[in-house]
């Protein structure tokens, strides 16, 4: 039996392996996916970075008063901000002009608004924002304009509360200093919080579309290898063979596994390279290092997603089996797939945006019986280190994984692997030796 | 007498269908023994059932002396079966496939050795072996599978239109082959065809079947001699009242 299920195994890797599609997709992609996925995000990370160095302002000084100058001057004065001065009647004329340089905004200072401001009246400005296509860097860009106005106007406030209070105007201003810093797995770091939010944000979104394409792809090389011995009758010499039946199930199954292993392994590199192209604060913030503030994935982590992405591929697997079964050929096998892939759909969508946690019980109870919600729990657990409810998730697919075995095995034992047409028939099938 | 195949009022209905409506014949150890109808006569239906892989609904199969249902797997080590128009692991080598599957029948290496090469020789292909098997044509194809069905010189080889879509060179060197190897081993071959004049040639005895039903069984001389025909295709058309 042993020897019959090692040249099962040997002979259905040698036939993965060969095969060109499942060497790409299952394991050089997700060697590619993930780092290409980091890479980009750093490249634009780094692009918005350096296009925000320098911030080109359009400035129409139609008041030419002392404030008005104070203001143009004050932009000049900034960093990394190029002021360009447009003399214009209107805004047409303004428009045309910016149209063709680099310009993120124009400030328009109306007549009037430094003797309104002098005489302790209201001054009013216009800013218009350049909109060339709404990239990440114009956004960013036109808020540091923004933050430049503010800045001016908080000196105004500043001037006149001086002359009130002479001997303590920051604190009449600002009475109230707030620091925030953050507290992560039970101890304070000094990381201002909305960082690391955008940070875990970043991470949950792209891994769980990462898994459910590693699933699939999984699910479709099982559906096939069963179809495809259905298809070219293979299956049938095979079960013709004085051969065990489930010694026949559990060594196409192993095949499968030993390469969805491979898969896993690449995907967990290609994760590795993910998370370490994340070097993450904003500009205005020095770069936080993610294994001082104890959100560097450790190696057990590494451990305990690798297992979860392995029982979870398998129990994908052992459906996919059981679902092939009722397949005429590869075509049938694919379209039937299609029925198993919405409880995959499900967790993915939900998990990208929601913490589970944070979830209605019933819905949450829901996420939790589905086998696939538990590798991407364990996904997120890398960086939480939430690795209890990852452990208990590995045993759930463990137990899901061998009942739908059970159901393979049994299916497998009747002449249903070779008549079966997505049509149930009588019950208590008559079953032949095996 | 002890009979390699026993068939006795063998039943199969899928659903509606009834492929099989009460099949009976006797299989003698080292014959050549065709089943020959048109298409849905339950030529395939009765092949699978004696091959282990689907049960009959009634009757019973018995394989030199071992029920096909109950002592399945006992069956198993007895026969060898090739399903019409079947495919090898296309990823694999000629020679890679039959050691694949002479491993199942195999206690140690040399066996394995000595069973591959039989199969080789069996085959013709030659060099051709260490191609993979995608490259190769139907002939070829279903030449490598012959081998394989025969490499272990089971007691019952049982071939499902064993020269199915093939050209007449490859159909021709097909069914020398089989009637080779039977007579050198004695192999007891059950095989079935729609194309009567290569059951004609190949069987020492046939069965005509139609609707799941034996119309008339004996020898191609006997059947010609006593519905006065000129061949079998003659025969087939005289029982079945097709005339």
């Amino acid at each position: 039996m042993l020897k019959a299920f090692g040249n099962i195994v040997a002979k259905e890797v040698k036939e993965m392996i060969r095969d060109p599609r499942i060497l790409l997709g299952m394991v050089l992609a997700p060697l590619l996916i993930f780092p290409l996925l980091g890479f980009m995000l750093r490249t634009s990370t780094e692009a918005v970075q350096e296009s925000i160095k320098t911030v080109s302002i359009a400035v129409t000084d139609l008041d030419t008063g002392d404030v008005a100058k104070n203001l143009t001057d004050f932009l000049k004065a900034s960093p990394n901000v190029k002021v360009e001065t447009i003399n214009a009647q209107n805004i047409n004329e303004i428009a045309t002009a910016v149209q063709t340089s680099n310009v993120t905004a124009v400030v328009i200072i109306p007549e009037g608004f430094s003797q309104n401001i002098t005489d302790g009246q209201r001054g009013e400005l216009k800013i218009f924002g350049v909109f060339r296509g709404g990239g990440v860097a114009e956004s960013v860009t036109f808020s540091m304009v923004q933050s430049l106005l503010e800045s001016f106007k908080q000196n105004l406030i500043h001037e006149t509360v001086q002359k009130k209070f002479p001997t303590n105007p920051d604190v009449v201003l600002d009475p109230i200093k707030v620091s925030q810093s953050s507290i992560v797995k039970g101890k304070p770091v000094d990381v201002n919080p909305s960082a690391l939010f955008s940070f875990a944000q970043a991470q949950f979104f792209g891994l769980p579309l990462a898994l459910f394409m590693l699933i699939i792809l999984a699910m479709q090389l099982a559906a096939t290898s069963i179809a495809t011995e259905k298809e070219e009758k293979t299956l049938e010499t095979l079960m013709s063979l004085p051969l065990n039946r489930f010694t026949l199930l559990i060594g196409k199954l192993a095949g499968s596994t030993v390469v969805a292993a491979i898969g896993a392994i690449a995907t967990i590199l290609g994760v590795i390279y993910y998370m370490g192209s994340f070097t993450f604060g904003a500009p205005t913030q020095p770069t936080v290092d993610l294994s001082a503030i104890g959100l560097s994935p450790s190696p057990l982590s590494y451990v305990i997603l690798g297992a979860s992405v392995f029982v979870s591929l398998l129990s994908a697997l052992a459906l996919a089996v059981v679902v092939s079964v009722f397949a005429e050929d590869v075509r049938g096998a694919q379209s039937l797939l299609g029925f198993v892939y919405t409880p995959l759909l499900i967790p993915m969508f939900v998990l990208m945006f929601a913490d589970i946690s944070s979830l209605p019980l019933g819905l949450r109870l829901f996420l939790l019986a589905l086998p696939f919600t538990h590798p991407m729990l364990a996904a997120r657990a890398t960086i939480t280190g939430e690795y209890f409810t990852a452990v208990l998730g590995i045993g759930y697919v463990t137990i899901f994984t061998l009942v739908i075995l059970y159901v393979a095995a049994r299916i497998f034992a009747t002449e249903k692997i070779l008549t079966a047409k997505i049509r149930f028939g009588r019950k208590n099938p008559r079953r032949m030796s095996i | 007498m002890v009979y390699a195949v026993e068939v006795d009022g063998l039943v199969k209905r899928f659903g509606e269908i009834h492929a099989l409506d009460g099949l009976t014949f006797r299989i003698e150890e080292g014959r050549i023994y065709g089943l020959i109808g048109p298409n849905g006569a339950g030529k395939t239906t009765a092949l699978r059932i004696i091959s282990t892989l689907i049960l009959p609904t009634a009757g019973s199969a018995v394989v030199f002396g071992r029920d096909v249902v109950r002592e399945a797997s006992e069956v198993r080590k007895l026969i060898s079966y090739l399903p019409e128009e079947a495919g090898a692991y296309k990823n694999l080598s000629g020679h890679e496939y039959l050691q694949f599957m002479g491993k199942f029948n195999c206690q140690n290496r040399n066996d394995l050795k000595k069973m591959v090469e039989d199969a080789a020789n069996i085959s013709g292909l030659g060099e051709r072996l260490k191609d993979k098997v995608k490259t190769y044509s139907k002939g070829m194809k279903r030449r490598l599978l012959v081998a394989r069905a025969l490499m272990n010189k089971p007691k019952l080889a049982v071939l499902d239109e064993p020269t199915s879509g093939l050209d007449v060179l490859h159909a021709y060197y097909v069914r020398e082959i089989i009637k080779q190897y039977a007579k050198e081993h004695g192999v007891t071959a059950l095989l079935s065809s729609h194309n009567m004049l290569e059951v004609e040639h190949l069987c020492e005895r046939v069965a005509l079947l139609n609707k799941g039903k034996i119309m008339a069984e004996g020898t191609s001389n006997e059947l010609k001699t006593k519905y006065g025909a000129a061949n079998l295709e003659e025969v087939f058309v005289e029982v079945a009242g097709l005339a």
